[in-house]
């Protein structure tokens, strides 16, 4: 009975770590996106300005 | 004086328009009828447990028909720019937003008002023993679903996809209101008379229809124009 | 500035956190009538405490936003809400999980968790909302509105354990409830550790947001020149 309870209460925090988690990995693939965004509007502001 | 005439002015503007040519009325009225119906297979109306839930399956049928209404109330007035016509005449925010709330409130209830026997035809179901506590449910239940549907219909007048967003947001806004009723209504069908037990439901709606009234009197001018 | 800030609050919730992991499972007892499973209250709770916080935060921002339409409230609006519901999702599903183990069942419809439920719909409708309008004043602004009417689901979700009989516990913390000392000061630092650790998500996706305006706006530069 109690190691039962023992193995939800592993899925209990597992689930409550991996929500987060996957929150978190959320934030860094939008961070990635963004930062290549950015690089790529500043070349393309670059080359305008240079022509 | 002034604020209940110049409401009673834009109620009037939106009740006679829609009274010409009665679309969403009788498609709120055929949905309700419809949805009774569809509910009827889903629930056997014979046995004892769907007449005790009826009460509930009520308020889902009133809430989706009268959506149909209370979307409309602001999307009716983008053709033709009637939308900033009505921005931009000398009345405030709040009366644009009781008036139209009161033509909507008339135009659902009446709705209601018609489904009900129907409804108790179908279900065959008593609702008669508490008729005025049951129509003072009705009419707190229906403003709230009034007052919410209508500031939506603002909130969502110009954004894309209108349609779809609206009724997303505002079931999930309206769950408290929808449930106090839903409790209430069942227990009035089932003879129990309001108070003891059934106050905090009752508390809950009316508190529902104080608090977001006055959040939708202040807010709508800001939700139009900024 | 900011980035010291995020590297230091976020040291100290790691730390915290690795104390109360090993107090949790090292130190403290099991409860009388529950036996193990109670140790999930330890993140069930300042879970919980964590999205209200956030949901205070927002609804503060939005007002902010309306009487001074400042844009920065409105992203700030925004972090704080995809932060708080992340950390709401987290508190439903342990809770879920701990309801099987001592009520035998994943879900039921009492008031506190129906009004939780609803209470994420409704930011998460908010997030969406936000995804349906591109100008951003009008986004900001149809935003903030729709902030205001939600928040007022959030008493009714703190409240409804005293104002209905529901099938969630009293309250162990507040309202009349009891609590072990040793118990009570791991959930207090661990309440302590989760806000820190919203506030760290928060200040980072905040981050992301000013800089993809910025991008919005560059890009709206480099179409007219």
């Amino acid at each position: 009975m109690d190691t039962r309870n023992f193995t939800f209460m592993f899925y209990g925090f597992l689930a409550a770590w991996l929500i987060l988690v996957v929150y978190v990995l959320s934030l860094v693939s939008r961070e990635r996106k963004i930062t290549e965004q950015l690089k790529g509007l500043k070349g393309l502001l670059d080359d305008k300005d240079h022509k | 004086m002034d604020f209940f005439r110049q409401t009673l002015v834009i109620a009037r503007k939106d009740l006679r328009a829609e009274l010409r040519t009665k679309e969403a009325i009788n498609a709120s009225l055929a949905f309700s009828l419809v949805i009774l119906v569809l509910f009827s297979f889903a629930f056997d109306p014979l046995e004892e447990q769907t007449r005790e839930m009826a009460g509930g399956l009520l308020w889902i049928v009133f809430a989706f028909a009268g959506t149909l209404v209370l979307n409309r109330s602001f999307a009716r007035e983008i053709p033709n720019d009637c939308l900033d016509a009505l921005v931009a005449a000398p009345i405030s925010g709040a009366e644009l937003f009781m008036g139209k709330a009161l033509a909507n409130f008339v135009l659902v209830i009446s709705v209601e008002l018609v489904s009900l026997p129907v409804f108790g035809i179908f279900y065959n179901v008593h609702w008669t023993s508490q008729i005025w506590s049951l129509l003072l449910v009705l009419a707190l239940g229906t403003w709230g679903l009034t007052v919410i549907g209508t500031i939506f219909s603002a909130l969502t007048v110009n954004i894309r996809l209108r349609e779809l967003m609206a009724p997303l947001l505002v079931y999930p806004m309206l769950i408290p209101a929808l449930m106090s009723a839903m409790q209430l209504t069942m227990q009035l069908i089932a003879g129990k008379p309001l108070g003891g037990e059934n106050e905090v439901w009752l508390r809950l709606l009316v508190a529902f229809d104080v608090i977001f009234t006055a959040l939708s009197l202040v807010l709508l001018e800001t939700v139009l124009v900024g | 500035m900011r980035e010291k800030l995020i590297y230091g609050l976020g040291a100290i919730a790691a730390v915290l956190l690795a104390r109360d992991l090993y107090s949790i499972f090292m130190q403290l007892p099991d409860e009388a009538s529950q036996g193990m499973i109670y140790r999930i209250i330890f993140f069930h709770v300042p879970a919980a405490i964590t999205a209200m916080i956030g949901a205070g935060v927002t609804l503060f921002t939005s007002v902010a936003y309306l009487l001074t339409k400042n844009l920065k409230y409105d992203a700030i609006s925004v972090a704080v809400t995809e932060v708080g519901l992340a950390f709401l999702a987290a508190n439903l599903v342990t809770g879920s999980i701990w309801g099987r183990i001592i009520w035998g069942i994943w879900w039921t419809w009492d008031a506190r968790l129906t009004s939780a439920l609803v209470c994420w719909l409704l930011y998460a409708g908010y997030l969406m909302l936000r995804r349906a309008i591109e100008e951003p004043t009008a986004r900001a602004r149809i935003a903030a509105v729709f902030n205001i009417f939600a928040f007022v689901d959030v008493p009714i979700v703190i409240f409804s354990i005293k104002w209905w009989r529901t099938q969630h516990p009293q309250p162990v913390f507040w309202g009349g409830g009891s609590i072990d000392p040793a118990m009570y000061l791991t959930a207090v630092l661990n309440l302590v550790a989760l806000v820190l650790l919203g506030i760290v998500l928060s200040l980072i996706r905040l981050r992301q947001e000013e800089v993809q305006r910025e991008i919005d706006s560059l890009r709206r530069y480099a179409h007219a020149v």
